[in-house]
């Protein structure tokens, strides 16, 4: 099979090298006195840190490498995510293994009651770094789970005002939300462009343009997605690699599952070098991130409470919403088949995957379900199931 | 139109010669360290075995687990489909097949020849060939045999531990507790059949299924398995090739070159 070579737009480029301008950009923030908050989840609302007049990355691990610093803390069979991300933390930075520098930089985490294995590590994180833990209601249907999520962003607020020694007003949040809306409205044009017979942007691009949003700044992320839209959007229809002829039996894929954070793109590489073109992303690291908008014209902390309760995690009971976006999104982007992407003991989407097979199948659509881990001793496993599926798809 | 095809497994390769939708020769033999020559002597031999000479084949086409590195076939394919077009043709009426190989189990859900739907073990050997071999080992009891002295227990030993490594312990400790060998090689097989029924109930099969790969020549195995699903399964005279011939067959079909 021909490698996928697709777009090659220069922001692409600008995207894939700016991490350690990055960097630079976070020492010159902290010397001025700029406080920098890391986030490891979707929940944490970054408008409340922003209008705080702090920074945010977000420090979800997709290395490799830091999971074996962190089985020194943690048992081994919880997600590598975690154990990434921890194991960053703990190392900082100093020994010689790569793991990413944004750790070392900031000055609070602040984390949320999702899934087990987070917050009992989070009770560990504290000794490494200031930790502030946010709740989530795990019930998230009804009006009795917004109130209670407010209140928690309302302490939240307190927190960063605290940290930052700014008032959290009601003018900066709102216009932190139309900035964050911005962003989400761009990410979606950008996916729309991914609906066209040949998308512009080949399924891996988009994941690491996606995974660029944990170490850019928001605004250098904004501005970063306009160009690559302007460009693709100047793309003819059919001048992409899509036009050539081995590339238009290339059956679309939806990966759907678990997040994909900055240095796991194991399986969308298997899957596009061998055939399939993925179309769109049902992930953390994909459409769950900017899929709703936050209402602009309620009180703003009620409507960050409204639109973030509503993220479709596999954290939440029932999660139904989830599996309606599954579907909505296969029928919207015309895919072919979809990856159910699962993390090794993330007991969350590995029992969700039931019902989201389920779901699929009455649905006639095909799927394929993979569970991994961050190491590359099964790339050959699974790329004999990958090359079975798209063989069953053509 | 003469095609043959290789299917390069971890334990064993084979090669099969099809002309013109028959199948002419097979060859069987250890994959060994070097895939590549298994794969080439399998080659001659089918086609020494046939008396056909190189140049009137028209194409070669791999599978298996050693398929992208069979630098002179002109194509591989996967053992998913390769087993299907096999086994369909064999079988036409075929709904399932349950393919334990040496390393992998699969079960394959297949409609009109075509695949709908498969499984697959994960990165462990329970429920695979990988297992018989160690845990027959500890048992000191050629491979072979075992389904037959399964057959003749009367109360199978109950093996609870999945993992081969755990399981090969579990036969060494049901030994030194007076066992006898009959019962705790029935217990190993009835714990792969297990394992194999949960795979294919996940999967869906219920009936006209083809139990096919190297385990398959085991009687035993096939016995429990039956026993396990309630169904009868059909097994190929020769349930080690149907990837080889398949992977032939997908040739002709694609009329690749
Ligand atoms: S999967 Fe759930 S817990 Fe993990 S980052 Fe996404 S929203 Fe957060
Ligand atoms: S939800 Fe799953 S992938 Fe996300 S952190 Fe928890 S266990 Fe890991």
């Amino acid at each position: 099979m021909t490698h996928f070579e697709a777009t090659c737009f220069e922001t692409l480029d600008y995207i894939k090298n700016s991490y350690s301008a990055r960097i630079c950009q976070l020492e010159e923030e902290k010397k001025a006195g700029k406080k920098i908050v890391g986030t490891l989840c979707l929940f944490v609302p970054d408008e409340i840190i922003f209008a705080a007049g702090a920074d945010r990355v977000i420090l979800c691990g997709g290395k490799n490498d830091a999971v074996s610093i962190a089985e020194q803390y943690l048992p081994r069979n919880i997600c590598p995510l975690i154990k990434s991300s921890f194991g960053s933390i703990v190392n900082n930075g100093y020994s010689g293994v790569k793991s990413c520098s944004h750790f070392g930089l900031v000055d609070m985490v602040v984390a949320e009651n999702t899934c087990d294995s987070k917050k009992k590590t989070y009770e560990l994180m504290g000794d490494y770094v200031p930790t502030y833990v946010l709740d989530l209601p795990q019930k998230p249907e009804g009006p009795a789970a917004v109130k209670y999520f407010l209140e928690e962003l309302n302490k939240f607020k307190g927190i960063m005002e605290e940290l930052t020694g700014n008032k959290v007003t009601v003018e900066q949040l709102k216009k932190e939300i139309i900035s964050s809306n911005e962003t989400r409205k761009l990410l979606h044009r950008l996916y729309d462009l991914r609906k066209r017979e040949y998308p512009p942007i080949s399924g891996l691009d988009m994941i690491k343009v996606m995974q660029k949003q944990y170490v850019l700044s928001a605004e250098d992320f904004k501005e970063a997605l306009r160009t690559l839209i302007n460009e693709a959007e100047q793309t003819r229809a059919d001048s992409i690699a899509g036009s050539k002829d081995e590339f238009t039996h290339r059956p679309r894929i939806m990966i759907s599952g678990c997040p994909m954070p900055g240095g796991s793109t194991k399986v969308p590489e298997i899957i596009e070098n061998r055939g399939g073109l993925i179309v769109v992303e049902e992930s953390c690291t994909g459409t769950r991130s900017f899929w709703d908008l936050v209402d602009e014209n309620k009180d703003p902390m009620t409507a960050l409470a409204e639109r973030y309760i509503k993220i479709p995690c596999s954290c939440m009971t029932p999660n139904d919403r989830r599996i309606d976006n599954i579907l909505e999104l296969a029928r919207e982007f015309k895919v072919d088949g979809v990856v159910n992407y699962t993390l090794q003991f993330c007991h969350g989407y590995n029992i969700e995957r039931y019902k989201v097979q389920q779901a699929l199948k009455n649905a006639g659509i095909p799927v394929l379900s993979i569970e991994t881990d961050y190491s590359d001793s099964d790339v050959e496993q699974i790329g004999l199931r990958v090359d079975a599926f798209m063989e069953m798809l053509s | 139109m003469i095609s043959v095809g290789i299917d390069s497994g971890s334990a064993t390769t084979k090669a099969v010669l099809v002309i013109d939708g028959r199948i002419a020769a097979n060859n069987i033999r250890p994959t060994g360290f070097d895939f590549l020559s298994a794969a080439k002597n399998g080659y001659e031999d089918a086609l020494t075995n046939a008396g056909i000479d190189k140049k009137d084949v028209n194409g070669i086409y791999a599978t298996g687990y050693g398929r992208n590195s069979i630098k002179f076939a002109d194509k591989a394919v996967s053992e998913i489909t390769a087993h299907t077009m096999g086994v369909y043709h064999l079988y036409p009426a075929v709904n399932g097949i349950i393919d334990i190989g040496g390393q992998d189990s699969k079960i394959i859900s297949v409609s009109d020849g075509k695949v709908t739907d498969f499984l697959m073990n994960d990165k462990c050997a329970a429920g695979t060939g990988k297992f018989l071999e160690y845990t027959a080992k500890a048992l000191e009891v050629p491979i072979e045999e075992l389904g037959s002295l399964a057959l003749v227990s009367k109360e199978p030993a109950s093996i609870t531990s999945m993992c081969t490594v755990f399981a090969e312990s579990e036969v060494i400790s049901l030994r030194a507790r007076g066992f006898k060998k009959e019962d705790i090689a029935a217990g190993l097989i009835e714990s792969i059949a297990r394992r194999v029924a949960v795979m294919v109930r996940q999967v869906g099969l219920k009936q006209n299924v083809a139990f096919v790969g190297g385990v398959a020549k085991n009687a035993g195995i096939k016995v429990f398995l039956e026993k396990e699903l309630n169904i009868s399964l059909y097994v190929p005279p020769e349930p080690q090739i149907t990837g080889a011939l398949g992977a032939a067959l997908y040739g002709v079909s694609k009329k690749v070159k």
